[in-house]
């Protein structure tokens, strides 16, 4: 919690009526609510539109969730229904399956591929430039065109580009999307494809932190590059490794993007998600205050699970 | 980490999420008179031709023209936007829901139930055709009463297919199949002399469970009934439904004649179709060919015949019908209904304008003459073919076995409550039989059936 304006005026007022004060504590007292003032008249313009575009929409949902609306008509209170609807919905923990899954194997996949690139990426001695363009560029392309080109590579069938490929080596042809198995592994292939520029990007930055006398000593020593990787590389970078990790699960946990435009959550549910589960609610069946409740419920989880996290993982990233 | 950064991440955690969705919650507004007090107004409308299809928009856009002229107190703002619940309910919460709404026959009965399209009994009943309008389609658009919308087509469920690939299969492209044990016969004919994908289906986007629909219809079965008391409970876990599931996974698993691609919508399939990568699928034959004909299709190789059956002699008939907002103004309905007449009533029932507007279409290049389940009564459907027969520009014989079968069915309305989220728990029940060998489908159907039974308490109460 950040100390409100209100607060540190209470504070320095509080401090002030306590004791005899000397002249320049005042004049110091005075300095300080002045600046406080001043702070406020500066952050005022940010804090109304952080607060009316982001906060006041939080604070509305919330309420929604509780509510039955038309949107045309006053909602309308219904105290927990939206929850009881939601909680008699067999396509919940489907959902919530699905989404943990999704979850663990883009961790699984999503995790380690950007970290070793940006670590080979650092390695090499000429293109890197090159590289980072390349490693970066799925990033650019907007996520709906990707996704569609990915759903044309995923053609079932031998006529199918990475069928083609896997023909190559004798493998194949798999049904990609149209399977209940592969369905789900499909979609983080392309979710690691299209995110892990960025993660390359951060990881790059933080490498270049790392100091190169531990690197020179490491040498002297004789230690091998996947010695230098191990010792030194990965410990220096564990809080930028934590943090990473923390927006992925996040991310991954609100996947919607690939299940929406590649399978609709199919083939026979195997991958709905709980943002699609959301989307239908709102959009598909007009049912607002149940796709608000389990917003909220997911916001919980998510608060839930960081929290987890930070707590757990607190003692290694300030180790 | 520190407390300051365990802040931020919980507000990165929570803007994204909860924003979306309270979007939709800033209340309803928007919708007060667009009329500025000297008695004009202001409509916007649906159902302008997509841009690419440039000489349909050509058309619209002298229709739009000659009625601002006939009434020169409206203005209308078209958009080719197509119907899409999901941007529907946004733009009403931001106000800037069209006034007129152009929906599947699917929609109107959620659409009223929640209050969301206007009551427009009042100036509906002073249109001269009015009391013709077929009572088949009608009666989803009134309630208690009071009339909700006007159609402007409807359709039943026929076979499209590719006479060019029935030629090669050494079948006879003037004869399609009438029932479907002929269709999975013709099927694997097809996908085994011409590597083409003998039958196509979809199964996403609430496509799966359309289609069960009208198949399920075809062998004698029904999806929904009620009870005395007016309740609805789930009907299609008997023997129809599974016989057609029995079908596709015969189709699939034996016969290899649906090919790979199974997980697709309606306009994967047509794509499909066009590049002449599919020999036959289900879908409604007259409202397809002008997307056909946009996309390149080649007239000739188009072929609609029955709708397959399995024994019951029905088809599923649904319709494109038109809706006015709820937060319209009385001057906005009047307006918007009086559009509606003019674009889509009358070319139906005033011969005259008929002619000219068919007359209009062939110049462009339009299909004009495409063989269509009437909206108005048989007398007025053959009186407005004599009008257009001289600029009719669509090989009308394609359409024989279609259209021959049309009187012979009978038409069996969508589910009359809740039929989209229907359709959608039904989605993964052919989803799982179209891409799992071993799919169980007495447990599939199960569980369909309290999923099913369950919306429909929700509905109830």
């Amino acid at each position: 919690m950040t100390m409100t304006p209100e607060r540190l005026r209470g504070a320095t007022s509080g401090r002030a009526a306590q004791a005899p004060v000397p002249p320049a504590r005042t004049r110091r007292g005075g300095t300080r609510r002045q600046a406080a003032w001043a702070g406020l008249i500066f952050l005022a313009p940010t804090l109304i539109i952080f607060g009316y575009f982001a906060w006041w929409p939080i604070a509305q949902s919330v309420v929604l969730a509780f509510q039955q609306t038309n949107l045309v008509d006053p909602a309308e209170w219904v105290g927990f229904r939206n929850f009881e609807i939601l909680f008699a919905d067999p396509l919940l923990s489907r959902a919530a399956l699905n989404t943990l899954w999704f979850t663990v194997l883009s961790l699984a996949i999503g995790l380690p591929v950007p970290l070793f690139c940006a670590v080979l990426m650092s390695e090499l001695r000429r293109g890197g430039t090159l590289a980072r363009v390349l490693a970066y560029l799925p990033v650019v392309i907007p996520p709906v065109v990707s996704v569609l080109l990915w759903k044309v590579f995923f053609s079932p069938g031998e006529s199918g580009v990475i069928n083609s490929l896997l023909a190559l080596v004798g493998l194949g042809p798999l049904p990609w999307l149209q399977s209940p198995e592969l369905a789900m592994p499909s979609l983080v292939i392309v979710a690691t494809w299209s995110g892990a520029g960025t993660a390359i990007l951060i990881y790059l930055a933080a490498l270049t932190g790392v100091s190169t006398e531990l690197y020179e000593a490491a040498e002297l020593d004789g230690a091998s590059v996947w010695q230098r990787i191990v010792h030194i590389t990965l410990p220096q970078m564990r809080g930028i490794i934590l943090v990473l990790l923390l927006l992925q699960i996040i991310g991954a946990i609100q996947v919607f993007t690939e299940p929406y435009v590649m399978t609709d959550g199919g083939p026979a549910n195997a991958t709905v998600t709980i943002l699609l589960m959301i989307y239908r609610y709102a959009f598909l069946f007009g049912n607002y205050g149940v796709a608000t409740a389990l917003s909220v419920l997911l916001a919980l989880v998510l608060v839930l699970v960081s929290a987890i996290y930070l707590r757990l993982t607190r003692s290694w990233s300030t180790r | 980490m520190h407390q300051r950064t365990r802040c931020a991440l919980a507000a990165l955690v929570l803007v994204p999420v909860l924003a979306g969705t309270a979007a939709c919650s800033s209340g309803g507004g928007g919708g007060e008179a667009s009329g500025d007090g000297d008695g004009t107004v202001t409509i916007t409308i649906m159902g302008k031709p997509a841009a690419t299809n440039t000489a349909a928009v050509a058309l619209f856009e002298r229709q739009v023209a000659a009625f601002e002229e006939a009434n020169p107190h409206i203005t209308i703002e078209a958009s080719d936007v197509p119907w899409d619940a999901k941007t529907f309910a946004t733009r009403l919460a931001g106000g800037s829901a069209p006034t007129l709404l152009r929906v599947p026959l699917t929609e109107p009965p959620a659409l009223i139930e929640r209050g969301q399209v206007a009551d427009i009994s009042d100036v509906a009943s002073e249109l001269d055709s009015f009391d013709d309008l077929n009572p088949r389609v009608m009666q989803f658009l009134e309630s208690d009463g009071a009339v909700y919308g006007i159609p402007e087509k409807s359709y039943a469920f026929g076979l499209v297919y590719n006479r060019d690939l029935f030629e090669q299969a050494g079948l006879d492209p003037d004869s399609p199949p009438e029932t479907w044990d002929e269709v999975r016969e013709y099927a694997k004919k097809i996908s085994d002399t011409t590597g083409k994908t003998g039958f196509g289906e979809i199964s996403t986007n609430n496509s799966g469970g359309w289609h069960l629909t009208g198949y399920d219809y075809s062998f004698g079965g029904r999806m929904i009934e009620q009870a005395s008391d007016g309740t609805w409970t789930a009907a299609f876990n008997d023997g129809s439904a599974h016989d057609v599931l029995e079908m596709w996974k015969a189709m699939r698993w034996e016969d290899d004649s649906l090919g790979d691609n199974v997980l697709g919508k309606q306009e994967d399939l047509v794509a499909e179709f066009t590049a002449g990568n599919v020999g036959m699928w289900v879908t409604a034959p007259p409202d397809v060919y002008p997307n056909y004909i946009a996309a390149g299709g080649d007239p000739d190789v188009f072929g609609a015949g029955p709708m397959p059956q399995g024994g019951a002699d029905a088809t599923l008939a649904g319709a494109t019908v038109l809706m006015v907002s709820a937060t319209a103004t009385q001057a906005e309905k009047e307006a918007a209904v009086k559009w509606i007449d003019w674009r889509a009533l009358r070319p139906n029932y005033d011969l005259e304008v008929a002619a000219e507007t068919a007359e209009a279409s062939a110049a462009d290049g339009l299909p004009v003459g495409v063989p269509v389940a009437p909206i108005f009564s048989e007398e007025a459907y053959e009186a407005y073919r004599d009008a257009i027969a001289e600029y009719v520009n669509v090989p009308v014989e394609n359409f024989a076995p279609y259209v021959g079968s049309l009187d012979a069915f009978e038409y069996v309305p969508e589910p009359a409550v809740a039929s989209q989220e229907i359709y959608a728990a039904l989605d993964p029940v052919v989803q799982a039989v179209l891409t799992d060998p071993n799919a169980d489908i007495d447990a599939l159907l199960d569980d369909a059936e309290t999923r099913v039974n369950q919306i429909l308490a929700q509905n109830a109460s």
